[in-house]
């Protein structure tokens, strides 16, 4: 069965307004195939799931096409409609024993719809009971009210209910939320065998590691629009929407690494309502708005792309239009900018001193929103790469593209254009300030310097909104502190201050904690990765440390005399790194094995 | 199976002990009275008693029997004599108590298979207009007390316009057929009948349409839904049959305020139950008949009460079945 | 409870229509008796005469004036049911809490009394008590909230254990606030809807006993009762004495009891979040 959902747009209707909760979707599931469904709560998952089924609850208008082959779900009478049901489509609901009418046995529920079509009453009880064996259910669990099932028996009986017709297509609810992990597995291998017995398969759930297990296509919904339609398999790895990555960061998957990042910002219903406009007339428009807030009158409609108030690589275009879904490889992405854009991009850049190669030619991307670590050992050139990234220093040969323009050219035609776009810290704090400067003047510099600001209060509530990013004192008396003054914990966060001053996109950090305690430097890095992904930054980030580069990271780099040897998500790095080295770094930082001191020429 | 038991234990336990108190309290308060008890009930009423009348009457009273004594005449029926009617008391009770069943009865079973009905199908059809003024009238009829309906009814269809008999169950001496007597006896029965309905049913259908509401908001609604089955089933195999339980519930609990209203109504149309007995035993202040039907009927609603929390068992696995 | 309940139920017709007709016949039953002329247990007119100028609504067959025993009656009917329903709230409303705030063998002993008494026939002991010791009504209204304390506990327990396990009065208690502070100051106040709903439902109850108790005849016959009024008049039917006699105190008690009734389930309706009406 061929599910083709064409221009699909639902609205709930509430006392004076309504939640627009799929705007012009258009999504065809194949049979044979599993299709997942991810995003954050209230993005309209489940109201498609219902939409199928023909159960949306009747305050619901809903416009565009749902066909099941020929049948389009809108345009069927309730009769017609019932069936379909169940025959041709089946769902398991979410939630387990609440979905089960709880005084009625789990088996008389499961046989109900064969015996209302027909089977005499015995066969059909006995074909139940096969089904729920078949789902791991003896017998005498078949005799049981639903309260008297566990979690995970409901969620079986659920599964053994809706596949006891056979239908074509599955819908399923977040068929594994909550489940111990036997039983999720158990889930999971039944589902791939429907998918091996031709059945359609809708996968609605938040677990993305099943739906990157499992899915051959993956949805990603927000706001009740697809931001990007992709394979399975690239759903953690390879990412291309903002979006998307942000929701793989946010979720803890087996295999991730890196801290939980979360996601900036609130996720917003979107509302559909009118009410008096400048004009005095009632005008229709929808807009964004958190649950139950209170409207003020007078405001603009969203325009541009839906997730740009909390994308970290928007640009000012993106508020502008509406933006189709568009093809990029074999990814479908909803971004003007063409999913996840490269902030910088060098090609074949290197640099020599004299004699010594620093950096022998080499390739790397940073993506925008991402926190890029480049691991090795002193000396193994990472700090070259990070100056020159910096625009710092000048590379011998090679090009440098950064937003999308060439950074050579740029640094000697404009520098004082580029510089602001640019934050570093650097690996001793109190090397980095002037110890005749006060806080103050520190964090003002770049300011300052860029003359970005002019007049003194604006400077002054811009330093000020620095140092409580940064969780520092704002009182007069420690802005007028000198660096002696503070601990190094408090240089190295006046230090990001002065690098957060000015609003980067990029930002350097070299060592940045090297030189702290460790109880101080888990405060540092973790305020750090919040101030990343409040403030959407791109970071760069070089340590010697590859049991700290796997908590920040995002994809890691790692660096032997000069080059770049290997790249990739934290989490393939980490788990399955490729090259030797990498492994050895990763077991001496277990401590397995010896430190990794001077076994880079073994390497060579 | 520890929970079957203490589920089942505690009403068990509750109407026991509530019986007891009852049986006690009606075995204790006439003790209680002041002075020569048979005096107290006679002086002023419009009752004169012979010698021996009263001689019996104050070896009954008198009599200083124990509490178990007196347990064991109730269990033989000797229950008293009635000075009013001349006649043992447990005679009087019995020969009154089949109306007052055939009229309570005949009016909960209607009351309540309407209500349920019409409210689990006002539910399903919230928010229409038939719905919303269905859901006004009973919240209307909700508030008039059957004194008041009675009355007028009473007033208006037996003495004005005369299609129904202003008292007795059937027309006395009358030779009649099976049939005819059937009809007469219905003839009898429609107006305190109309009655009582008038009077439960508002209150079955509101609780039945709120539950019914509540359930029809369940996941498992969805489900069955869901499941293609026809809508008649998914209205009542599934929703209905949960909305039932807090009716079951509410109506033990409101029986006993029920049994009020039929003494009334039986008084208004002089149905020969319960009620208008105990209404003129009252008048003529014979005490032991009064203490005779309040306590017999008292009984009577415990033993209600008890059949509704096994019918609940019944309804609901999750009572009788302990996880 | 809900924070919005206020506006929302100013706008239930139910509620408004509810209250006023309890505002109005509270009015006609304690200023109504200090506005009649006549005494109601003065047995100086002529029975059975019509109304006329000077007794509107006419004479009984006892020589009184309908109108006085009428809002007479009203009173007292009235009087019955705020005494019932006040002494009910409190003793029931003092048990839930105690019981839930306590907890332990105490709540346990309680709530097995409340199974007990809640299976006892209220009407019944009243009917027995009534017969044999003639009380003032005002006995028989305590006996009757003696009765019917029950279900009052049993939803204020229920309400209470629920909001004392809820976070903020966790987090009041965690603070260092005495148990007098949180019974008073977060639990009692929480409970107001409950109350409310309570006493109305009350009321309702005890005004409907009172009737069918005074038209059984179990009421001193001196004391003015609608009870009564509706069984006197009823003897006298065959004469056309229906419309200024029968139908006032019926009219009367209904009103009274259909404006409990409005307001025991409007307030029903909006306190109890199960029953919201929205999506």
């Amino acid at each position: 069965m061929q599910v083709h959902i064409q221009n699909l747009r639902v609205s709930y209707l509430e006392e004076n307004h309504s939640l627009l909760a799929l705007d012009r979707l258009d999504l065809t599931l194949h049979p044979g195939r599993i299709t997942a469904m991810v995003g954050e709560s209230g993005c309209g998952k489940t109201t498609l799931g219902k939409a199928i089924m023909g159960l949306l609850p009747d305050n619901a208008r809903l416009r565009g096409q749902i066909l099941l082959d020929r049948d389009n779900v809108p345009d069927l009478d309730e009769a017609r409609m019932n069936t379909l049901r169940w025959s041709t489509a089946a769902m398991v609901f979410q939630n387990g024993t609440a979905t089960f009418n709880p005084v009625h046995r789990l088996v008389d529920q499961v046989a109900e719809p064969l015996v209302l079509k027909g089977t005499p009453r015995k066969k059909a009880m006995a074909k139940a009971v096969d089904m729920l064996a078949h789902m791991g259910l003896a017998p005498e669990m078949a005799r049981r009210y639903p309260h008297e099932l566990s979690g995970g028996q409901a969620q079986r009986g659920l599964l053994a209910m809706a596949l006891i017709l056979d239908p074509p297509l599955v819908i399923l609810d977040e068929p594994t939320a909550a489940l111990d992990a036997m039983t999720k597995a158990f889930i999971a291998r039944v589902i791939q065998d429907l998918r091996v017995r031709g059945k359609t398969i809708l996968l609605i759930t938040h677990d993305l590691d099943l739906a990157q297990a499992l899915a051959d296509d993956i949805v990603v919904l927000y706001l009740g629009q697809i931001m990007e339609h992709l394979p399975g398999r690239d759903l953690l790895e390879n990412p291309s929407h903002p979006y998307t990555l942000a929701l793989a960061r946010a979720f803890p998957a087996m295999d991730a690494v890196r801290d939980l990042g979360g996601i900036r910002g609130d996720a917003f219903y979107r509302m559909v309502h009118a009410h008096a406009g400048e004009s005095g007339t009632d005008h229709v428009h929808t807009h964004v708005a958190a649950p139950d807030s209170f409207h003020q009158g007078g405001h603009a409609p969203p325009r541009g792309c839906l997730f740009q108030p909390r994308c970290t690589q928007a640009v000012e275009a993106c508020t502008r239009d509406e933006i189709a879904i568009m093809p990029s490889g074999d990814h479908q992405v909803r971004c003007l900018r063409g999913g996840i854009a490269q902030l910088l991009c060098f090609e074949q850049v290197a640099k020599s001193y004299g004699p010594i190669k620093a950096l022998a030619p080499t390739d790397l991307t940073l993506m925008a929103g991402e926190v890029f670590c480049l691991v090795g050992e002193t000396g193994s050139g990472k700090t070259t790469l990070a100056m020159i990234a910096a625009a710092a220093i000048i590379p011998d040969q090679g090009k440098r593209i950064f937003q999308g323009r060439d950074m050579d050219i740029w640094v000697k035609k404009e520098f004082t254009s580029l510089a602001p776009k640019i934050g570093v810290i650097y690996q001793n704090p109190a090397e980095s300030v002037s110890h005749r400067f006060t806080v103050f003047d520190i964090v003002a510099e770049p300011l300052r310097i860029h003359k970005m600001e002019t007049r003194t209060e604006k400077i002054h509530s811009r330093v000020l909104r620095a140092l409580s990013d940064v969780r520092l004192s704002t009182a007069p008396e420690f802005l007028q502190r000198y660096p002696h003054e503070l601990n190094m914990g408090a240089i190295q966060r006046v230090c990001l201050a002065r690098a957060l001053v000015h609003d980067p996109d990029l930002l350097i950090a070299d060592e940045p904690t090297s030189a702290l305690d460790p109880s101080v430097q888990a405060k540092v890095l973790k305020m750090l990765l919040g101030l990343q992904i409040e403030k959407g930054l791109t970071m760069l980030f070089v340590t010697h440390n590859i049991g700290l580069a796997r908590k920040v990271a995002d994809r890691i780099g790692v660096m032997v005399d000069g080059r770049i040897i290997e790249t990739g998500p934290a989490a393939r790095i980490i788990n399955h790194p490729g090259h030797q080295y990498t492994k050895m770094l990763i077991n001496s930082a277990r401590g397995l094995s010896d430190t990794p001191q001077g076994m880079s020429q073994v390497y060579r | 199976m520890r929970t079957r038991q203490h589920k089942w234990s505690r009403p068990v336990f509750a109407y026991l002990a509530a019986a007891l108190i009852l049986v006690y309290l009606s075995y204790l308060l006439p003790q209680l009275l002041p002075g020569d008890f048979v005096t107290a009930m006679y002086a002023g009423a419009d009752v004169s008693l012979n010698a021996l009348q009263e001689a019996e009457l104050k070896a009954y009273f008198l009599d200083n029997q124990t509490f178990g004594e007196y347990l064991g005449n109730l269990v033989r029926l000797d229950w008293g004599y009635s000075a009013a009617f001349f006649a043992p008391v447990s005679t009087l009770f019995f020969a009154a108590l089949p109306w007052t069943i055939v009229l309570m009865g005949t009016a909960h079973i209607l009351s309540s298979f309407l209500g349920f009905f019409l409210g689990v199908e006002a539910a399903w059809r919230r928010g229409s207009l038939v719905e919303k003024s269905g859901v006004g009238t009973m919240t209307v009829l909700e508030g008039i007390p059957e004194i008041c309906t009675g009355a007028l009814l009473l007033l208006v269809f037996s003495l004005h316009l005369g299609w129904f008999p202003a008292a007795g169950a059937q027309t006395a001496y009358a030779e009649q057929t099976t049939f005819q007597w059937v009809l007469d006896v219905l003839h009898h029965l429609t107006l305190p009948l109309i009655t009582l309905v008038a009077a439960y049913f508002p209150g079955n259908f509101l609780l039945a349409r709120a539950g019914m509401v509540m359930v029809l908001k369940k996941q498992f609604v969805l489900t069955a839904k869901a499941k293609g089955l026809p809508p008649g089933r998914v209205r009542y195999a599934h929703a209905a049959r949960n909305a039932l339980l807090p009716l079951v519930t509410r109506f033990g609990l409101r029986f006993a305020f029920m049994v009020t209203g039929a003494l009334v109504v039986e008084t208004i149309f002089s149905y020969p139950g319960l009620g208008t007995l105990l209404f003129n035993a009252i008048s003529m202040r014979d005490l032991p008949l009064i203490q005779g039907i309040v306590l017999f009927a008292s009984l009577m609603v415990l033993v209600v009460n008890l059949c509704m929390e096994w019918v609940y068992t019944l309804l609901d696995p999750r009572v009788s079945h302990a996880s | 409870m809900h924070l919005d309940a206020g506006p929302r139920i100013k706008k239930d017709p139910w509620f408004i229509i509810g209250s006023t007709l309890l505002v109005l016949v509270f009015f006609g039953a304690f200023i109504g008796p200090l506005l009649v002329p006549w005494d109601p247990h003065d047995t100086g007119f002529v029975p059975l005469s019509p109304p006329s100028a000077h007794h509107w609504l006419g004479i009984n067959d006892g020589g009184m004036d309908i109108l006085s025993e009428l809002l007479w009656g009203l009173r007292n009917t009235v009087v019955f049911g705020l005494i019932a329903a006040i002494a009910g709230l409190i003793l029931g409303g003092g048990i839930g809490l105690v019981s839930a705030w306590m907890g332990g063998w105490i709540d346990q002993f309680f709530m097995r009394l409340a199974d007990i008494v809640l299976a006892i026939p209220a009407v019944m002991i009243l009917i027995l008590l009534a017969a044999f010791f003639r009380p003032p009504s005002a006995v028989l209204a305590l006996t009757l909230a003696a009765l019917t304390w029950p279900t009052t506990a049993r939803g204020i327990r229920a309400q209470a254990l629920t909001l004392k396990n809820s976070l903020h009065i966790t987090a009041a208690r965690r603070m260092g606030g005495s148990n007098r502070y949180v019974i008073f100051r977060h639990l009692m106040p929480e409970l107001f809807p409950l109350y409310l709903i309570n006493f109305a439902a009350k009321i309702r109850m005890a005004v409907f006993m009172e009737a069918s108790l005074a038209f059984l005849g179990l009421f001193d016959p001196a004391q003015k009762s609608l009870g009564l009024m509706i069984s006197y008049a009823l003897k006298y039917y065959y004469l056309d004495i229906w419309a200024n006699w029968l139908v006032p105190p019926i009219l009367l008690l209904s009103l009274l009891i259909m404006g409990a009734t409005f307001l025991t389930i409007s307030l029903e309706k909006i306190f109890d979040p199960r029953l919201q009406e929205s999506v």
